[in-house]
């Protein structure tokens, strides 16, 4: 059995064919072949697989695919516009934020995440923010550097 | 070269790694790929009577099955090349691979996994090291329990002579220090993806951390030379000692050959961490002859190094542990006995240095007891016993570039703390 | 693999019908955050699933001297509510608390009792604060008291056929606090939680005293020996009559009361030992703070 699900992927409609048990993270990654959210638990715990459904962060792995019919999903491959690094890319890039990178998209989108809802965030609710995203490297620091740098206006077009 | 030295140089994989284009090989997916999930050995211990895959093979959506009979070349090994891709007969630690499926989805093979007919005759496993040493233990493997060094049951470290040195000592401090099981838990689990190319060669795109190591291992397993295989690597969502060992490439390398299709092969975050390699768990004695002064003047340590069911790189660890656990310091007596054990668990292997890291973990509690025992300050003896330039190892190596006593000043210095005059004056060029 | 049936009804009495067309075969799901893992590892292999995130049970309100909150409201809903965090402090604490931000955006406060766990953050203070779940089924409605909802780890007295539709807070003029102890600061689970309702007539007599202990006991636990201590209590300064002064002493009667009345159990987080080590001080501690005594 299977069920058609429609939602908007990063601005554009996307249709495709899902079982029940289908998470977002398998609809994303092995039907539409959008391999930023890593697969790193399937438990909930690494937050490599964090995207935002309508402006929200979840995990795609927690995420019944069918649920998010008709919602809007943003990964890190819609966050460049015309062309251009996002201003969290370029500060990622800029403050060494990451080392294998393979927390890198789940990072961003909870920064993203964090901050269109409080774009001046203290230091505080920035490690709020990214408590849920694992990083085995270690790179903590440089992502929190990266996310203040961006707060204080260093990365405007 | 002169524009780069001295100035911050960005990553040259940065920008992949920001805008998610960076492969990691999970990201690959290739037309037609098949899943595979493998059966793993429920019991710790035991011997495989009856094997039966043929319901699993004739399932809807089962590309293949294979197991031991289906390895062509060597089914072993590792660095030490005890270790069989699929365990033909014996069972030496609960995860142990018996047979995989290959199938149009992880699903449909866990379903598959199912329905082969398995037969183990269950024995009694031990996991302790020491009752694992001990005479009548069930044994983990058929040559006893304890790894055979070319020195024999011990890798031994022999310098000066520790009983003259405990004889002259003021004081004797003993102290037993025990490290946990670690799991590397990088944030990419392991994965494989394995098909045949447009040259009827062999290519796997692997997280290996140790491209040529594990491809040599390849040609043994596969009975390929190495230009039937393309290994392509390069891309690792960390690894930390993890991807020195082989965990899915063979699996999907097998799998490959026999059913000549594209094939995934990845494990699961609670795969991974319940049956592949560890950092093993340690045991150290140590007994140490202190003058009243702070030097230490002989140091016995006697080894426990649990490595599981297969020597993984356990004795190589070992040998590493015990080149350097005795620690940085000017012992003119040393006695290291470092033992391997085998005992019914997942086996050790390499993780973050190699047992070095443990030694010195046990080495600095038993160094801040010395200090302890006769009334001094830590620093003080780590100060006073620190290598200088010119000192001999216990291995008899020479220290060259010494610099132990400048780092613990400045570690001092950035920890806050006010060292006394009489340390901060002492240097690494002369005692 | 058996074809898995998904409803994502938009009413609830169609809902209803669904539950009880597929009886103990249903399995609900809202936020998913402790139902998924489950399916992924293969541990569950539901039948049908039936979403509830469409049914409009996504509500915080204040009604009859009640604060109302929709079974299907997520946790960060209820961590961010101004209306909780002035009604329902230990509430809005333990929301806050809770996992990280991700898993609060889809976590819900239903789901968070159906999951029954021993250790499950929002149980606490809704047994503090005297709280109930409404439960539907096609057959009726009924309310239960949160501190007799569960039955065991995983377990409660849903039926088949029933679905949690929302939780009712009273609000009452007490003071709430809710503490938690993790094995870090966030993404964790308790290793013992707890919230604690003081009511102190004129700031100086405890005329109401509520205690509940997570992760001690097999379920969330209320502590009625520790309340009982507590009642009729006055401050040592107050000018009022009671039986016993509220001091540092009683407080950590009732904390040792509490524990007495626990069961915890050694798991991967703590041991049972440390477990009531820690518990005592946090019990402490919330009374203290919701009583405002010093200790």
């Amino acid at each position: 059995m299977k069920y058609v699900l429609s939602f908007n992927l990063n601005g554009l409609p996307v249709d495709t064919l899902v079982k029940a048990t289908d998470t977002l993270l398998d609809v994303l990654r092995e039907k539409l072949n959008v391999v930023s959210p890593k697969r790193g638990c399937d438990n909930g715990d690494c937050g490599a697989c964090t995207v935002l459904v309508n402006g929200e962060p979840v995990r795609a792995c927690l995420t019944i695919g069918l649920t998010v019919a008709g919602k809007n999903v943003q990964t890190v491959e819609g966050l460049q516009q015309d062309g251009k690094l996002h201003p969290l890319q370029r500060a990622f890039h800029e403050h060494y934020a990451a080392q294998c990178g393979f927390c890198t998209p789940g990072m961003l989108i909870a920064a993203k995440a964090l901050l269109d809802k409080n774009p001046k965030p203290t230091r505080e609710q920035i490690v709020e923010g990214i408590s849920g995203n694992l990083c085995r490297c270690g790179t903590y620091v440089e992502v929190v550097e990266a996310i203040q740098a961006v707060a204080a206006g260093k990365y405007k077009e | 070269m002169a524009e780069y030295v001295g100035q911050p140089v960005l990553r040259y994989d940065g920008i992949g790694h920001v805008t998610a284009r960076t492969r990691y090989v999970d990201d690959i997916q290739l037309p037609g790929m098949l899943y595979i999930k493998v059966l793993t050995s429920p019991v710790h211990k035991g011997i495989i009577r009856h094997l039966d895959t043929s319901a699993a093979e004739r399932m809807p959506g089962v590309a293949g099955v294979i197991t031991a009979k289906d390895v062509p070349g060597k089914n072993a090994y590792g660095l030490i090349p005890d270790q069989p891709v699929f365990t033909p007969e014996h069972i030496r630690y609960k995860g142990e691979r018996i047979a995989a499926v290959a199938a149009v989805d992880e699903d449909t093979a866990m379903e598959a996994l199912e329905k082969i007919k398995l037969d183990i005759e269950e024995q009694e496993p031990v996991f302790d090291p020491f009752k694992a040493m001990e005479p009548g233990a069930p044994l983990v493997r058929p040559e006893g329990n304890v790894w055979e060094f070319n020195s024999g049951k011990t890798r031994k470290i022999r310098f000066g002579d520790v009983e003259k040195g405990f004889a002259e000592a003021d004081v004797i401090v003993e102290g037993t220090y025990t490290t946990a099981t670690n799991d590397h838990a990088p944030m990419e689990p392991q994965v494989s993806v394995a098909y045949i190319d447009e040259t009827d060669r062999l290519a796997i795109y692997t997280v290996s951390q140790d491209l040529y190591f594990h491809l040599g291992m390849l040609t043994a397993i596969f009975n390929l030379p190495m230009n039937k295989i393309r290994y392509i690597g390069g891309t690792v969502g960390g690894g930390f000692g993890s991807k020195n060992d082989i965990h899915c490439d063979h699996v999907a390398g097998l799998m490959a050959l026999k059913i000549r299709k594209p094939v995934k092969y990845r494990l699961t975050r609670r795969e991974e961490t319940a049956y592949t390699t560890k950092r093993g768990p340690w045991t150290f004695y140590f007994k140490d002859g202190v003058k009243k002064d702070g030097r230490i003047i002989a140091r016995y340590v006697k080894t426990v190094h649990d490595t599981g069911g297969y020597a993984g790189m356990g004795p190589y660890v070992v040998d590493k542990n015990s080149i350097l656990v005795a620690g940085p310091y000017a012992i003119p007596n040393v006695w290291v006995d470092g033992i391997c054990v085998f005992t019914n668990k997942p086996p050790a292997s390499s993780m973050r240095g190699f047992g070095i890291i443990n030694g010195t973990a046990a080495d600095q509690l038993q160094t801040a007891r010395v200090a302890e025992a006769i009334g001094k300050d830590p620093w003080e003896v780590h100060f006073i016993n620190a290598w200088r330039e010119g000192d001999l190892g216990a291995t008899q190596f020479k220290v060259e570039a010494a610099g132990l006593i400048e780092a613990m000043k400045r570690a001092a210095e950035l920890a806050g703390i006010e060292l006394p005059a009489h340390l901060k004056a002492m240097s690494s060029r002369g005692r | 693999m058996k074809d898995v049936l998904y409803f994502a009804p938009t009413e609830l009495t169609e809902a209803l019908k669904l539950l009880a067309q597929y009886g103990e075969k249903a399995t609900i799901l809202a936020g998913g955050t402790d139902l998924v893992p489950r399916i992924n590892y293969y541990e569950l292999k539901p039948e049908v699933l039936v979403y509830i995130g469409n049914l409009g049970l996504d509500y915080i309100e204040q009604s009859d001297g009640k604060l109302i909150i929709g079974a299907a409201t997520p946790t960060a809903k209820i961590a961010a509510s101004p209306l909780v965090a002035e009604k329902a402090a230990a509430l809005a604490e333990a929301a806050r608390l809770s996992a990280s931000p991700a898993i609060r955006t889809a976590g819900t406060i239903g789901g968070n009792l159906a999951n029954a766990s021993p250790a499950a953050d929002l149980a606490t203070p809704l047994i503090a604060l005297g709280a109930t779940v409404v439960l539907v089924s096609a057959k009726g409605e009924r309310e239960v008291a949160v501190e007799e909802f569960f039955k065991g780890p995983g377990e409660t007295v849903l039926q088949p056929g029933e679905l949690i539709k929302e939780v009712r807070v009273p609000i009452k003029k007490g003071k709430s606090v809710f503490l938690k102890l993790g094995r870090r600061k966030a993404m964790t689970l308790s290793v013992v939680n707890v919230a604690v309702y003081v009511e102190m007539e004129k700031g100086q007599r405890c005329v109401d005293a509520r205690v509940a202990l997570g992760a001690m006991a097999p379920v969330p636990l209320r502590c009625k020996k520790a309340e009982g201590v507590l009642q009729g209590c006055v401050l040592p300064m107050s000018a009022l009559e009671g039986a016993e002064f509220l001091d540092k002493a009683r407080i950590e009667k009732a904390a040792e009361l509490a524990i007495a009345e626990s069961s915890p159990i050694d798991d991967q987080r703590a041991t049972a030992w440390y477990r009531r080590k820690a518990g005592k001080v946090l019990v402490a501690r919330a009374l203290a703070a919701a009583a405002g005594v010093a200790i």
